[in-house]
């Protein structure tokens, strides 16, 4: 096992790569660059001032050694200063993180909490009405835009019913009950297609344990149905359920861009979004390269945890 | 030449030189027997239906609609569905049904595109990938596996930012859209085509084909390939849905392409500001993606089921 880990964690070297590659080539591509941006401000245009602030800026060497550079920088987590706020990238996505977090998790734990039942029903009850009523709903859940359905629920318990606010964040050590009614909207949204996606999965993978020899043996030797489901099968099916869903939590804290500028929400993803509407490219840089980090290290996580959890999966 | 062996030389001749009537008679028959084998599913068929209407609206487009997509006229401002305007009109007076079809036509095609880029990129490097093996097959996957892990709406976001940079306008802008998200599916293709390519590989029809004296590279295309389609065909319908979910969502953040191009994203942005006063406005457009994607998840979901009768007994 250690073997595997090690050489699991040597794997994330060429993906590390292609990820930094990726982010510093797209600020490289950017047209024009920073020295346009100093000088334009300044409305004078002298080629000197130009000579003296491409070497200050480092413009003035080969694209490895800048990339190396930057890389060095990066690696102890010094992003450069953000063009707008003019504080250090690495404290305004620092202070990000907390929110993502907090909205990805709970928005899984809910998907789960409703998917694994629902997926459990429709995989006993199969080829009756609720097993198709379940699938149907899921499949009408991957479906809608995930920003359409935010809006909607904006429109109806907000603007309609005027139970929940429309947007907004408060800290739930603060003042929790406030915190919560933020929360319900956003964390809905993010959950209500994860549940989709979980229904299904439950759905097919309890269907796979449920045709195995060891069920069989389970009711011939008399065990109560429930006891088969609940002690047995379910206990199997939900490996690929949570590793599926570990997966899902990572991409989420790639990918609540959407949502998060919704309910201006005060995470990484609205910070990245901001920050590319505001040109503000060393936080969209930076902030990139850490959501992509988060991503493959929660991915090696997941992958190590559903090893451990299923010793019959052969490491390969 | 006996009368039977006259006609099986007119059936070889036939296959080599199809007339048109053959042509067409053996397009029939494909047909026929598509859709014979869709009556299997509900939900493909269902599907089917659906994205025969997408495509029909999509072509038709240019002789069904009424009016220009981005004509204004402020006389006509926020209007509810009516006979002249069939689903109403927006905030600047253009008509909203016009509209929903020619962005409708746009982001089929630009999905279309996007994934037949992927699929023709992955295709091969998959195939040759696990065809050759060894060395050649560790380091393809590990690029791949880099690309893979890489999050997709990230990925996006850098792109379309570039593409914003660059003035990219009109069918520049849809070329990268279609070139990143086209890029961002062909990992995935890879890997598929691969690990079919590592199971047909063992089959006899290969062992034979070699024995013949065929090249690597002529087994892996035309007899190795052809065995695969199954669940690439699978996966690229459901692809589809995706790509039309992730497109709207960029021109939703107001990333995609710039108005007044008909766009559903970007339609739907636009209509949140009236959403207390016309909400039918914001419905629309969203009940236009729900309907793409839907068709394009069932009918790729109910084909899984036909195409893989294993999965289908569940």
């Amino acid at each position: 096992m250690l073997a595997y880990i090690i050489r699991r964690i040597f794997y994330l070297v060429p993906v590390l790569f292609v990820l930094t590659v990726v982010v510093f080539t797209f600020v490289e591509m950017l047209p024009g660059n920073i020295i346009d941006t100093l000088v334009g401000t300044e409305g004078n245009n002298d080629p000197e001032v130009r000579k003296i602030l491409e070497k200050e800026y480092g413009l003035d060497q080969p694209v490895y050694v800048r990339y190396a550079k930057w890389l060095f920088r990066a690696v102890q987590g010094d992003f450069g200063m953000s063009l707008v706020t003019r504080r250090p990238v690495s404290v305004e996505l620092l202070s990000g993180i907390p929110a993502t977090v907090y909205l990805a998790v709970v928005g899984i734990s809910l998907s789960m909490l409703i998917a694994v039942p629902l997926g459990t029903i429709a995989a006993v009850k199969r080829n009756t009405p609720i097993d198709y009523t379940a699938q149907v709903t899921s499949l009408i859940g991957i479906s809608i835009p995930e920003f359409w359905f935010a809006i909607l629920c904006v429109l109806f318990f907000s603007l309609y019913l005027g139970w929940l606010p429309s947007s907004g964040f408060a800290n739930p050590f603060e003042d929790p009950w406030a915190s919560l009614k933020f929360l319900i909207l956003p964390a809905a949204a993010v959950g209500f297609r994860q549940a989709a996606y979980t229904t299904r999965l439950t759905r097919s993978s309890m269907l796979d344990e449920m045709n195995k020899e060891y069920v069989d043996t389970a009711r011939s030797v008399g065990l109560s149905e429930s006891k088969v489901i609940f002690k047995y099968t379910l206990r199997n099916a939900m490996i690929p359920t949570i590793t599926i869903s570990g997966l899902q939590l990572a991409n989420l804290l790639g990918g609540t861009v959407v949502l998060e500028s919704i309910f201006a929400w005060p995470g990484i993803g609205r910070a990245i979004f901001e920050a590319i509407l505001q040109r503000d490219y060393p936080l969209v840089q930076a902030g990139v390269l850490v959501l992509g980090c988060i991503v493959v290290v929660m991915n090696l996580l997941v992958d190590l945890t559903y090893r451990l959890l299923n010793p019959r999966v052969k490491l390969g | 030449m006996t009368e039977l062996e006259a006609r099986k030389f007119a059936d070889l001749e036939a296959i080599r030189a199809p007339t048109l009537g053959g042509r067409l008679a053996r397009w029939r028959t494909a047909l026929s027997n598509a859709w014979h084998e869709l009556r299997k599913s509900r939900t493909a068929s269902i599907g089917a239906v659906m994205l025969v209407l997408l495509f029909g609206a999509c072509i038709a487009t240019p002789w069904i609609t009424t009016y220009d997509p981005i004509k204004q006229n402020y006389r006509e401002r926020l209007q509810p569905p009516s006979e002249k305007h069939l689903l109403g009109t927006d905030r600047m007076g253009r008509d909203i049904y016009s509209r929903l079809l020619w962005g409708g036509r746009r982001l089929v095609a630009i999905a279309i595109l996007a994934v037949a880029f992927g699929l023709s990129v992955g295709i091969p490097y998959g195939v040759l990938s696990g065809y050759f093996g060894g060395k050649v097959d560790t380091v393809a996957m590990r690029l791949v596996d880099g690309l893979l892990a890489f999050p997709g709406l990230l990925l996006y976001l850098l792109i379309v930012t570039l593409a914003r940079e660059w003035k990219m306008e009109g069918i520049y802008n849809d070329l990268v859209l279609i070139f990143a998200l086209g890029f961002a599916f062909m990992p995935e293709v890879a890997r598929l085509s691969r690990s079919s390519v590592l199971v047909e590989k063992q089959k006899e029809y290969v062992e034979a084909s070699r024995a013949v004296g065929e090249s690597s590279l002529a087994i892996a295309l035309r007899q190795i390939l052809p065995n695969i389609v199954s669940p690439l065909i699978v996966n690229a319908t459901v692809r589809l849905g995706y790509v039309i979910l992730i497109v709207a969502a960029l021109s939703f953040l107001g990333l995609g392409t710039p108005p007044p191009t008909p766009d559903w994203g970007s339609d739907l942005a636009a209509a949140r500001d009236y959403m207390e006063t016309a909400p039918l406005i914001a419905a629309f457009p969203g009940l236009a993606i729900c309907y793409t994607v839907l068709a394009f998840n069932l009918f790729g979901d109910g084909l899984r089921d036909i195409l893989d009768p294993r999965l289908a007994e569940r």
